[in-house]
């Protein structure tokens, strides 16, 4: 019986995990040790991580910006030229830099020398041999920088080992180091969007192409466009925007080079190459063609009549829900077309594949999928809150209830699933909930102020039934649907999925410590401005959750918590807790 | 565990992406539920071939 299990309590269950149970063993890595490609990723989130806030700081005439662009472009294609040239020699390699412990001591050395290319950045050169010496000490301790920081990842003696096994695939690799670092085309990724995007952002030729391709686009909609290329405005004559370097695609396009390369690149067994590659500059093109799309769609917008909506909401929503679909579409479409996907996946199951060692797989219902039901809800929530916020203005999500039947709607569809799961809950999952009320109210105090919310000005701009109907609609998704959601879905699923890949056969009471952690965390990043109070909010439902291993105490007490600040909203007014 | 690869690496990289400016295109504001959208929405997607 459930009830009578011996709880695995937060403060013992690594040691009964791992030593009791039969069934479940899970076998633990060492936190860093990684393999070549993750060390290289991990090079270049250093360097991007350090570059961009000093950026300003180096000095440019010297070439700084070149001397990185060319290290990280020429160790990318010498792994993946590596890779692909001697798969036997990277694996085994790979293997070995696995075994080998990331050297804190020379990453310390490398903060200091990028210290030092710093401070040597801050003093001026002239044409004379003192001159001269600063700038070869320059380019002595940046290149120092760039090799301590390799070398604490990746020991000189196995990257050495791998440059060998490789033949001449590092001249190729410096070859299009050199030609990536000089192409145009990149030039705005390298110096915009990817690194620096307050500066340089202005590539003209691929503004005007957005500016092209916004203006056929409207001719297809509009009789009269007004289009003035001096200004980058277009429209028609009742509204009309500027196309700036901001928004001409290039933070979507960057996005979408990173997901394309890292999506291929994890699941590399499951494409052809080099066929697949072609998919990464596609992808590209597609989330370019969306972002014109997107600004057509907010012209139309504000032409329709709704101008507040299309420069509010509109706005700030239309990009992520046009990369999302693009890249939801990449990583869904790719495998079903045969030319890129090394196996596709039909109507009448698996085609043949031509990698004979993947065994094959089946789709199953969506019905019949447990990671569908439990974060389906959650994502039903998820985009229909970002609909509501692109149909918004003001700040006001006049659409809410949208996120309430979105809810409803796949709760019920996945109820079959929901029956096999424990909803009984105890008498502390209440005082779970009212302690998180606590908790929420204590930290909002403590916080101060926070920005006036929009709904008090927006409900007083409905008329009584449309408000009414909207604050019961707010009221019953805070209280029910949301709770159900969100505790499938970060206590139900992640927590479980977090200790487990096999999480279905995980029993509900079982976890690590790491895994309610990040799903706490995760919880708490949701809840923006307020992240430190949902994160402990996300650790007490964990703790209702895992003590007896029913969902149903975490949906309880996330109910009180919500039920509570409703009260505090409906009949005191602050409806900045909403 | 490797679709939480994915997104932990495009989480990074979209964050340092719009660390700067809050630009109309990509949304700072907006990356949260966009990327647990997207991060959940591939989970689903790839959990759907039954092993």
């Amino acid at each position: 019986m459930r009830g009578t299990e011996q709880i695995h309590g937060v403060s013992s269950l690594d040691a009964s995990f791992s030593e009791s149970s039969n069934t479940q063993r899970f076998p633990r890595k060492k936190l860093f040790s990684l393999g070549l490609p993750q060390r290289l990723i991990l090079f270049v989130l250093l360097f991007a991580a350090e570059w961009s806030p000093i950026t300003h700081s180096v000095h440019k005439g010297r070439g700084a910006g070149a001397l990185l662009q060319i290290a990280i472009a020429f160790s990318s294609f010498l792994v993946a030229l590596g890779y692909f040239r001697s798969k036997d020699s990277f694996q085994r390699i790979s293997n070995q830099v696995q075994k080998a412990p990331i050297r804190w001591g020379l990453l310390a050395w490398h903060l200091v020398a990028l210290g030092a290319f710093l401070g040597l950045s801050a003093i001026s050169s002239g044409n004379n041999p003192l001159g001269y010496a600063i700038i070869a000490l320059w380019y002595a301790v940046g290149i120092a920088a760039i090799a301590l920081a390799g070398w604490a990842f990746v020991p000189p003696g196995l990257a050495l080992e791998f440059v060998r096994s490789t033949g001449y695939a590092w001249v190729y690799a410096l070859a299009a180091a050199v030609i990536a670092w000089r192409a145009v085309v990149f030039s705005p990724l390298w110096h915009g969007a990817v690194w620096n995007p307050a500066i340089d952002l202005s590539w003209k030729p691929a503004t005007d192409v957005t500016f092209n391709l916004v203006k056929s686009f409207l001719h297809l909609f509009l009789s009269q466009v007004v289009a003035d290329r001096a200004t980058m405005t277009i429209g028609s004559p009742r509204f009309s925007v500027q196309i700036t370097a901001w928004c001409a695609g290039f933070e979507g396009t960057a996005l979408m080079l990173v997901f394309s390369i890292a999506w291929i690149g994890y699941f590399r067994r499951e494409f052809r190459f080099p066929h697949a590659l072609l998919l990464v500059p596609a992808g590209m093109l597609v989330v370019w063609l969306s972002n014109a799309l997107r600004i057509t769609a907010l012209i139309l917008i504000g032409v329709a009549g709704a101008p507040k909506v299309a420069a509010g909401g509109f706005h700030s929503q239309a990009g992520w829900i046009a990369f999302n679909c693009v890249a939801l579409g990449f990583a869904v479409l790719t495998r079903h077309m045969p030319w890129f996907a090394s196996r596709t996946i039909t109507s009448k199951g698996i085609s043949a594949g031509t990698l004979s060692s993947i065994q094959p797989e089946h789709a199953m219902p969506a019905a019949h999928n447990s990671t569908a039901a439990y974060l389906m809800p959650f994502l039903g929530i998820l985009a229909a809150a970002m609909i509501s916020r692109a149909a918004s203005s003001g700040g006001f999500e006049w659409l809410y209830p949208l996120r309430f039947v979105a809810a409803a709607a796949v709760l019920w569809f996945f109820r079959s699933k929901y029956l096999e799961l424990d909803w009984r809950f105890g008498g502390f999952s209440v005082i779970a909930g009212c302690a998180v009320f606590g908790i929420w109210l204590g930290l909002d105090l403590m916080a101060g102020t926070h920005p006036p919310s929009a709904i008090a000005a927006g409900l007083a701009s409905l008329p009584s039934p449309a408000r009414i109907t909207w604050l019961v609609f707010r009221t019953v998704a805070a209280v029910i649907t949301v709770p159900i959601a969100e505790e499938l879905a970060f206590r139900g699923f992640l927590i479980r999925r977090l200790t487990s890949a096999d999480f279905e056969t995980l029993s509900s009471r079982h976890y690590t410590y790491v895994a309610v952690l990040v799903s706490s965390v995760a919880f708490g990043l949701l809840h923006g401005d307020r992240w430190l109070a949902g994160t402990l909010a996300g650790l007490i439902y964990a703790v209702a959750y895992l003590r007896r291993g029913r969902i149903g105490d975490a949906v309880v007490a996330h109910a009180t918590t919500n039920a509570l600040l409703a009260v505090c909203v409906l009949l005191g007014g602050k409806w900045d807790l909403w | 565990m490797r679709i939480l690869g994915v997104v932990l690496l495009f989480v990074g990289v979209s964050v340092l992406a719009s660390a700067q400016v809050r630009t109309p295109e990509i949304d700072l504001g907006s990356a949260g539920t966009a990327i647990a959208l997207l991060s959940g929405a591939l989970l689903v997607t790839r959990a759907r071939r039954k092993k």
